[in-house]
């Protein structure tokens, strides 16, 4: 996936969830599929978000990739099946305690992401996030910034800073 | 979430001997924490980023102790209580903020932060873009949705205080601001911390406890949930009472706008080793999901009580974790849990303070183009002057303090997510781009709410302010930067481009 593929992803979420909330302003009850907007488009904005974040140059996401495709099929899934189930009855077996469809909603949607995602973050984040290499060079351009400018941290923070060749 | 706004009416009376016992010792335990922080805050980096001297710990715990305050104990439950597994829905994305807030903005801020020494979350904003406008608006935005938000959490507070020690709202109100003033003003941002890990210990620790003795009393997780089923099948239905359109939208607005929630967002500045963010989303999401326990599990608990008359249905739903604790558990638990509610509040509060004075002498000031002298001591009378006002209004009738509280969220995520959270990560994005995004979620957020609250006009079912004013900045976002595409190249400093690229 790249960053393209990344805004196009946060664009489309977006304008799902607005065309959501712009049918609720029509005459009537909202629309069957205003739902279904609102649900996918908001998993979709969350995943787009976090590929945007950490798609590297070059590189796309990498393996990165299994976890957002898994927690936009739980996210998203999720959210479709519990508007397509049928409703439960009193005499309906529980999952964990749980309604089928609450099952989903907590169990699935509230508490699956958190043994991924954490764990993808973590699993990757010295090839993918920040490498000993990437904070030397980071920590390179801001030693140079302060001797260059000669002021302190947050002196000016909008200002221009000089950032030497090899740190770029 | 961040929603002690819901809490502005009265709590049952508290005032037993455990209960003050326990609650005198909290505050005892966090005016020493506040002394000790204030010994070791001598510069303005020490009182608004801690010096960037925490470490991992730290930083999970005053990150989940910022996200939630008293809401998520008292006001929570209460709507779980009332709206069933709808009111999940502002909870539901925590399984996922954590991770996405990580890759988009930790590692980048904490670097910016590095590289520029900044010290605010509009810092980054100016910074990004080399714009004082952007970085001033931002500002004023955070401000204005700070002292609401201080106001609403105050008079939470204030709730509490009354109901454990019987001083009075108004009273109460004003010891609960001295309080959190008294270690925030002397130690800052430091002192804050440092109780968090007091506190967001406490609170994790109370609500495990408690979701344990809900399953004991309500029959475990099984017999609940046939309680609610044979009652009110709709109550554990997937969207509870409240109807998709309105849940998923709290989905969509919890979720997102939590990558623009700049008193949790400040904290990543204050991390001392940016390679230990490495296990932050994993300790921060499950802090969080602990501590959500309480939510759900009062929540549906009480209900289930309620059907099968071992409680008398609840006159304010907000009456539900109070009864419970006072009715089902040990009284030294309820203490714990009421300190919780308080420690909880404080620790929101007391970031908020955080925030909103840096707003005052650094940010507004930078987009003036003037420079504050001393902002250490400019940074600690602000602080006085924004608490003062926040508990100046919390006096105001409560429906009116709730209607400063609304704006909080969505003035928050308008502002910050499109033009920091996407704008980091994308070059294509333009000065011009931010500041309309930035001006579209002010405009929208705060003309709607208003008429709301006067009965102007409001949203169809399903439609809240702050998630339409976070879609209206996102699009703006997006299309202002497409048109004015030609100059983002020209508008990104070398440095900040190179820590978009790591």
């Amino acid at each position: 996936m790249t960053r393209r593929t990344a805004l196009a992803g946060l664009l489309a979420g977006t304008l799902a969830i607005a065309a959501a909330y712009g049918s609720a302003f029509l005459p009537g009850p909202p629309p069957g599929w205003a739902a279904w907007a609102l649900g996918i488009g908001s998993a979709t904005v969350m995943v787009a978000s976090m590929a945007l974040g950490a798609v590297r140059e070059g590189k796309g996401v990498g393996r990165l990739k299994w976890s957002f495709a898994f927690v936009f099929v739980v996210l998203a899934g999720g959210f479709c099946a519990v508007m397509a189930l049928p409703a439960e009855t009193a005499a309906s077996p529980l999952f964990l305690g749980l309604p089928l469809r609450a099952a989903i909603v907590l169990i699935g949607i509230g508490l699956l992401p958190l043994l991924v995602l954490p764990v993808a973050y973590a699993l990757t984040f010295d090839d993918m996030t920040l490498s000993e290499d990437d904070l030397e060079r980071v920590r390179a351009a801001a030693k140079a910034l302060r001797a260059g400018a000669g002021t302190p941290p947050h002196a000016d923070a909008n200002a221009a800073p000089p950032v030497p060749a090899e740190a770029r | 979430m961040t929603l002690a706004l819901l809490q502005t009416g009265a709590m049952p009376k508290l005032a037993q001997p455990a209960i003050v016992a326990v609650a005198v010792v909290y505050f005892v335990i966090v005016a020493a924490i506040g002394a000790w922080a204030t010994r070791r805050t001598r510069t303005a980096s020490d009182f608004f980023v801690a010096g960037e001297g925490i470490g991992l710990i730290a930083l999970t715990l005053a990150a989940m102790s910022a996200t939630l305050s008293g809401f998520a104990f008292i006001g929570g439950p209460g709507l779980v209580y009332r709206g069933g597994l709808g009111a999940m829905y502002l909870v539901l994305p925590a399984a996922v903020t954590a991770s996405m807030t990580s890759w988009v903005l930790a590692k980048r801020m904490r670097l910016l932060g590095e590289v520029r020494g900044l010290i605010t979350v509009p810092d980054a904003i100016g910074a990004r873009y080399r714009s004082p406008l952007a970085q001033g608006l931002s500002g004023v935005a955070i401000l204005i949705a700070v002292i609401g938000y201080m106001a609403t959490n105050l008079l939470a507070l204030g709730l509490v205080i009354d109901s454990i020690f019987g001083t009075g709202l108004r009273t109460g109100v004003w010891i609960g601001m001295a309080v959190v003033l008294g270690y925030s003003v002397a130690g800052g941002i430091l002192a804050g911390v440092y109780t968090d890990v007091f506190q967001g210990t406490l609170m994790a620790v109370a609500s495990v406890l408690v979701f344990l003795f809900t399953l004991k009393v309500g029959g475990g997780m099984g017999g609940i949930s046939r309680t609610l089923m044979a009652a009110d099948p709709a109550f554990l239905g997937p969207f509870g009472t409240m109807g998709p359109g309105a849940a998923l939208s709290l989905f969509f607005v919890f979720g997102v706008g939590s990558m623009g929630q700049p008193h949790v967002i400040h904290k990543f500045y204050m991390l001392r080793d940016p390679r230990r963010l490495k296990w932050y989303p994993l300790l921060v999401t499950c802090a969080l999901l602990l501590t959500m326990l309480l939510y759900f599990g009062v929540g549906v608990a009480v209900k289930a009580l309620v059907v099968k008359g071992q409680l008398p249905a609840l006159a304010n739903p907000d009456d539900a974790t109070p009864i419970f604790l006072l009715r089902f558990t040990p009284v030294l638990l309820a203490a714990l849990v009421f300190s919780g509610v308080a420690a909880a509040i404080m620790s929101t509060v007391n970031s908020f303070m955080s925030i909103g004075a840096a707003a005052v002498t650094h940010d507004i000031p930078v987009a003036l183009g003037m420079r504050t002298k001393n902002e250490l001591r400019w940074g600690r009378i602000a602080t006085v002057a924004i608490s003062v006002a926040a508990a100046a209004l919390a006096m105001l009738p409560g429906a009116l303090v709730a209607f400063l509280g609304i704006f909080g969220w969505g003035l928050f995520a308008s502002t910050i997510v499109p033009a920091l959270g996407f704008g980091l990560n994308w070059e294509g994005a333009t000065r011009q781009g931010a500041i309309a995004s930035i001006s579209v979620g002010m405009a929208v957020t705060l003309a709607f709410e208003t008429m709301a609250y006067f009965n102007v006009y409001s949203f169809p079912t399903g439609v809240t302010v702050s998630g339409l004013s976070l879609v209206l900045s996102i699009l703006v976002f997006f299309a202002v930067s497409w048109a004015t595409r030609a100059r983002a190249a020209e508008q990104i400093d070398p440095d900040v481009r190179l820590v978009m690229s790591v």
